[in-house]
């Protein structure tokens, strides 16, 4: 019985497309995010999701498709940051806020001037997953299989231009270009997990299970693999439980991460404390 | 006396240099033969940093008559000399082991398609030996102590096969005998023919053992052996505060500016 209503979902083709495609998108999401976690990038995600919406809506408009228009505008964002903080040595989290705000809020005025589009809102905010094609699922798998590709050609190049990139640039390694594929990529990730959980959430995806497991471990490349496995459970179970409560999908797997990551916390302070005592 | 620009780690002429809204420092300049032992002192916001990150190009100078790294410009010279930047601008906590440090000391040599080989392996663990880490090669970064940490990166810049290393307030954080024991590498290491510059603000152990001193406060007051350097006349200006001192008979006294 218990194993009927596991399979209950997967007798819908929506059902199968969305674990599949929010599977490979939060595996995806969860390993370019432990480099965004390391570096403190999280809020730079947010900035690139919140253009990655503009560019979707001018796709929209124009009638082009919306995942180049998405990735040309993330790709800007992620690009002008890597710029922005080299020529200037001021924090830049004011003038980023300011800049992706307003570039987002053009992004919903420009959809409002076309009333059909106006529906695209709500899922483009809080995600839709459920409603994800099979094409679209193949574009997810061929991003998957770059990231993939990248991060084992690449992986000491981008842990030494995250770890210290002043040592290596001083000795004349390309650390620029590192940190802007390690942008690029997650400008990517972005763009594909903004179907799966709306612009709004889409920074969880990237964060929440990368966050958890560097709670669980200190090393790198197990950090990447346990931050994968639990993007993976989350969005699973997430699924699950939307299915039968009737809960927005998008919003659950984030919940669950987000409890993931709660009870990770609560049994490292639980044992660092019981550590102290003897 | 002119010293031919081959023989000089670093060469620097009237160098302007700072930050688009800060100019740090106005018109330094300075010659540092290869296999010297030295140091710049200087307070805080004197532009020894600043110094350091443009003799390596990680700040792009205002201007400057000459600047050379090991006779060529920064850019090339550069990929023979090592930078280990303050313990503050470190990341501490990243989950990186202290092998894969060291290791990363070959990578910057191989640049965006380097592979990492056995014999990489093995020059990353002798340094380690070297400098008296062996055994540590798995631990992350973070879980040891101040000297250690210093040692890491000091190994690092050994397997780079760096012939300059450039040291950012190597003794911050680090206990008097801590400070002894780098100080003895870094000798060490100048026996074995590279070019050492250390910036340090503390009036410590080190200079005592340097065979060269800059005194730098947005511009060169003094430059010299640390007999020559270190006096109380040239230490007042460059501080230009009050700092203890050990009087004729062996007491402590506040000496005033």
């Amino acid at each position: 019985m218990n194993l009927e209503l596991l399979l209950e979902p997967l007798q819908y083709g929506f059902m199968v497309r969305a674990f599949v495609g929010v599977g490979l998108v939060a595996v995806v999401a969860a390993a370019i995010g432990t480099f965004v976690v390391l570096k403190g990038l999280a809020f730079m995600g947010d900035a690139i999701a919140h253009t990655a919406f503009t560019g979707i809506a001018v796709g929209l408009l124009l009638g082009i498709s919306i995942h180049v228009s998405a990735l040309f505008f993330a790709l800007v964002t992620s690009l002008g940051v890597v710029v922005l903080t080299r020529v200037s040595n001021v924090r830049n989290d004011t003038a980023l806020a300011i800049l992706f705000t307003g570039v987002f809020a053009l992004g919903i005025v420009l959809l409002s001037t076309s009333p059909g589009f106006m529906g695209d809102l709500n899922s483009l905010l809080l995600g839709s997953v459920l409603a994800i094609q099979a094409r679209e699922i193949v574009l997810i798998a061929a991003f998957a299989l770059l990231l993939v590709v990248v991060l084992v050609l690449f992986f000491p190049q981008l842990v030494l231009a995250s770890f210290d990139p002043l040592g290596a640039e001083a000795a004349g390694f390309p650390v620029v270009l590192f940190q802007s594929l390690l942008l690029a990529l997650t400008a990517v990730a972005i763009v594909i997990s903004i179907q799966a959980v709306g612009v709004v959430l889409v920074v969880a995806l990237l964060i929440t299970p990368a966050a958890t497991a560097g709670l669980v471990t200190k090393r790198l490349k197990l950090q990447i693999l346990l931050a994968a496995l639990f993007g993976l459970v989350s969005s699973f179970l997430g699924l699950y439980i939307s299915y039968f409560f009737g809960a927005p999908p998008g919003a659950t797997v984030v919940l669950v991460a987000t409890l993931f990551f709660t009870a990770a916390l609560t049994i490292q302070r639980l044992r660092s404390r019981g550590g102290a005592a003897c | 006396m002119k010293v031919q620009a081959a023989e000089l780690a670093l060469d620097i002429q009237n160098l302007t240099a700072g930050y688009q809204e800060r100019i740090v420092l106005r018109d330094v300049s300075w010659q540092v033969p290869r296999g010297t032992l030295a140091a710049i002192i200087g307070p805080n916001g004197g532009g020894k940093s600043t110094l350091l990150k443009t003799a390596v190009g990680l700040l792009k100078p205002v201007s400057y008559d000459a600047l050379t790294l090991l006779g060529q410009s920064p850019e090339e010279g550069r990929n023979r000399a090592a930078y280990l930047p303050q313990g503050e601008e470190v990341d501490w906590a990243f989950p990186i082991t202290v092998l894969e440090v060291v290791l990363q000391g070959r990578l910057v040599r191989k640049g965006l398609w380097g592979r990492l080989r056995r014999e990489d392996y093995a020059a990353s663990r002798s340094a380690l030996e070297f400098f008296g880490l062996g055994g540590l090669e798995k631990v992350q970064i973070g879980a040891l102590s101040g000297g250690q940490r210093q040692r890491v990166f000091l190994a690092r810049a050994l397997v780079q096969e760096a012939d300059l290393i450039l040291l950012d307030e190597p003794t911050t954080g680090l206990d008097a005998q801590a400070q002894h024991e780098l100080a003895d590498l870094l000798v060490e290491l100048r026996k074995a023919g590279k070019t050492i510059i250390a910036a340090t603000h503390d009036l410590d152990c080190l200079t005592e053992c340097f065979d060269q001193v800059l005194a730098l406060n947005g511009r060169v007051l003094a430059v010299g052996t640390p007999a020559q350097v270190l006096t109380e006349e040239i230490m007042v200006e460059l501080f230009a505060r009050h700092f203890p001192k050990v009087g004729e008979g062996g007491e402590v006294m506040l000496h005033e500016s």
